[in-house]
């Protein structure tokens, strides 16, 4: 019976190839539009973690809940001593300290509140394509009081590169304090409001400013992405007699992970309208060519065929269809991937955002074997009543089709 | 030998609105070895009484017997066996499965018969593509055959299974005079030599002159029966409520 479906399927030529384009194509396009998805969230992610966030980020126990109005009461106490053992991780590429302060800045005639970060510059460019430098240039270790200002903030006090400001902070004991800075360079970065509010001078000059030697938290960069939570419970071991807590990219950005819900929403929409339309497609070409061949089934009922023979065969048909389809599909759909990646597809900024990106198409197999499952399935369900209806039609109907 | 027995069959269908009786009160018998034509013109019921005797269709009123078995009421998988066992059909189509040479064509409905072993089915094979004359175009589609040799092969299939009944339903309509007289030289050959039950339909005068027993139809009722003697026919007028006459008519 096999062979004789196999044979059915290659003879009708132009029939079986109308199934197999429809199966083709949406298998192929749930390929794309999956890949394409999936590289939108990696594209994110990534962007998120290169942002400023890193991988891991480690405080002192309380900081990440209540830290950010009193920064310095919940300051891990000497940052080198943990530095040194998170860096010994064999999947740490990097760790760097970040002192976060808020103050004043001043430019001689009026004042600016900003959030200030207090870092390594040299790794911190490592890291980060968070910020451009928009004029100026970017801050190096060597520069012992320089900053960085946000565009917002250098508009608001009229500051180019080599202005001079003050920067007044409260101490760690309470007292005031103020430094001069000279800034080097403006900068952009995603985030709007981030350009509005912040600037960036080096660790030792904010600890200074703040009279203290702590730092508020452990950046830590990975050298892969998909270890983040592996290495997150590992170090979480590890410290876990000290005062600490550690957070993840995702746990941190609250925006990543809205932004993926909300995509995966939209995008869910999207691929379950595919489905449909490629479950309708397959369907609709197998019942017209299974009707089509009314007559021929009705020949082999007449010569003592059951109605359930005649309905295997028609679905077994369409199975290897099915089968053969979606395995084109699938060598089209990552064709069609690598060729797209090849080009890049270039993507408008993303939300809150203000740099383009080139897309590509992710090959994953958990999305390949889902697109071959759903050609498959498709043309197997599409078979059922088609099948049924030739099989079930009185066998005198079915005769007088034959011509 | 009786091979099928109608008793008053009729038969209704629903065209739209309107019942169409395709036939009415049908009593017939048909003996063992028989070269029976169904005569007619279109309309007249011949296809619809072929399909109530070859189990494809079911009688609105009446019975039919197969081999004095009752087929009326059996199931659909219960005919199909009927089917499968008892009748061999030819069809105005040839209605060959167009994927299968000739050979695997004729091999078809031996599938169903289980007890035959793989060298008894490609047994019988070879030797109804030999008795129909097609031995070397055993690898052939049908598509690559004439309309003849496809006909051809369509008995071989229906002869393969050694049916009690072989059904023709307007065997020769789609072939020109002079294959369509081969045709039925062929039957008729297998018919006296083997004693294979014929019938078939026709409403054409040469091919009815080749039957040894008519049938003949209007307006779903039969008119007349006929048997023939070297070349006249014999007719008995066919009363409706008489059935004892139709009987005597087909004994040979």
């Amino acid at each position: 019976m096999l062979r004789l479906a196999i044979r059915n399927v290659m003879r009708h030529r132009t029939r079986t190839a109308l199934t197999l384009a429809a199966i083709v194509l949406g298998v192929a396009g749930l390929i794309l539009a999956g890949g394409f998805v999936q590289d939108v969230y990696v594209q994110l992610g990534e962007a998120t973690i290169h942002s400023q966030l890193g991988h891991l980020q480690i405080y002192r126990k309380g900081y990440y809940a209540q830290g950010s109005r009193k920064p310095i009461e919940f300051a891990l106490t000497r940052p080198n001593d943990v530095l040194r053992q998170v860096r010994a991780h064999p999947a740490v590429q990097d760790a760097m300290l970040r002192l976060n302060f808020s103050g004043l800045l001043s430019n001689g005639r009026a004042d600016l509140a900003i959030v200030g970060e207090g870092l390594q510059p040299d790794k911190e460019a490592r890291l980060g394509s968070y910020i451009t430098i928009l004029r100026g240039r970017m801050l190096t270790d060597h520069d012992r009081f320089g900053m960085l200002v946000g565009e917002g903030v250098a508009k608001a006090l009229k500051l180019s590169p080599g202005s001079r400001t003050t920067l007044v902070a409260s101490t760690a004991d309470g007292g005031l304090n103020s430094v001069d800075f000279e800034v080097l360079g403006i900068f952009r970065s995603f985030s709007k409001d981030y350009d509005n509010r912040a600037v960036r001078v080096p660790l030792a000059a904010a600890q200074e400013l703040l009279a203290t030697d702590v730092a508020n938290a452990i950046v830590v960069l990975l050298d892969a992405t998909p270890r983040t939570d592996q290495v997150k419970d590992e170090l979480e071991h590890a410290f876990a007699e000290r005062d600490i807590e550690i957070m993840s990219w995702h746990e941190l950005s609250d925006f990543y992970e809205k932004t993926i819900a909300l995509y995966k929403r939209q995008f869910g929409v999207l691929q379950f309208i595919t489905l449909i339309m490629v479950i309708l497609s397959v369907m609709n070409s197998v019942s017209m060519t299974t009707f089509e061949r009314m007559g021929e089934f009705g020949t082999m009922r007449a010569l003592g065929n059951r109605s359930r023979t005649v309905f295997r065969l028609v679905v077994l048909e369409n199975v290897v269809i099915g089968l053969v389809g979606s395995t084109l599909g699938v060598a089209v759909g990552l064709l069609l991937a690598i060729v797209i990646s090849g080009i890049g597809i270039p993507m408008p900024p993303p939300p809150n955002a203000e740099s383009s990106y080139i897309a590509s198409i992710r090959i994953l197999p958990p999305v390949i074997g889902a697109a071959f499952l759903v050609g498959f399935i498709a043309a197997f369900l599409a078979a059922i009543w088609p099948a049924h209806r030739v099989a079930q039609i009185p066998l005198v109907d079915a005769l007088r089709q034959n011509v | 030998m009786t091979v099928v027995r109608l008793e008053s069959v009729s038969k209704e269908y629903r065209l739209g609105e309107a019942n169409v009786t395709a036939l009415r009160n049908i009593n017939l018998n048909i003996e063992h070895g028989v070269f029976l034509a169904i005569a007619g013109p279109s309309g007249s019921g011949k296809s619809t009484l072929l399909n109530l005797i070859g189990c494809i269709d079911e009688p609105s009123s009446g019975k039919v017997y197969l081999n004095e078995h009752d087929v009326s009421g059996r199931s659909p998988d219960q005919l199909a066996q009927v089917r499968a066992r008892s009748i061999g059909f030819i069809f105005q189509t040839f209605n060959l499965l167009p994927v299968l040479s000739a050979e695997e064509n004729v091999e078809y409905p031996l599938l169903q018969l289980k007890e035959l072993t793989r060298s008894e089915r490609q047994e019988r094979v070879r030797h109804y593509l030999k008795v129909v004359g097609l031995s070397d175009f055993a690898k052939h589609r049908p598509n690559q055959l004439s309309g003849g040799q496809r006909q051809r092969v369509a008995i071989a299939r229906a002869l393969a299974v050694h049916p009690k009944i072989i059904l023709a339903d307007e065997p020769t309509a789609n072939l020109d005079h002079k294959t369509g007289g081969r045709i039925l030289s062929l039957m008729r050959k297998i018919n006296r030599r083997s004693g294979t039950t014929f019938v078939f339909s026709t409403h054409d005068q040469r091919v009815i002159d080749m039957a040894d027993r008519r049938v003949d139809l209007a307006d779903g009722e039969i008119v007349r029966l006929g048997i023939r003697t070297d070349h006249d026919w014999h007719f008995a007028a066919e009363r409706v409520d008489d059935s004892d006459q139709a009987d005597d008519t087909n004994e040979p």
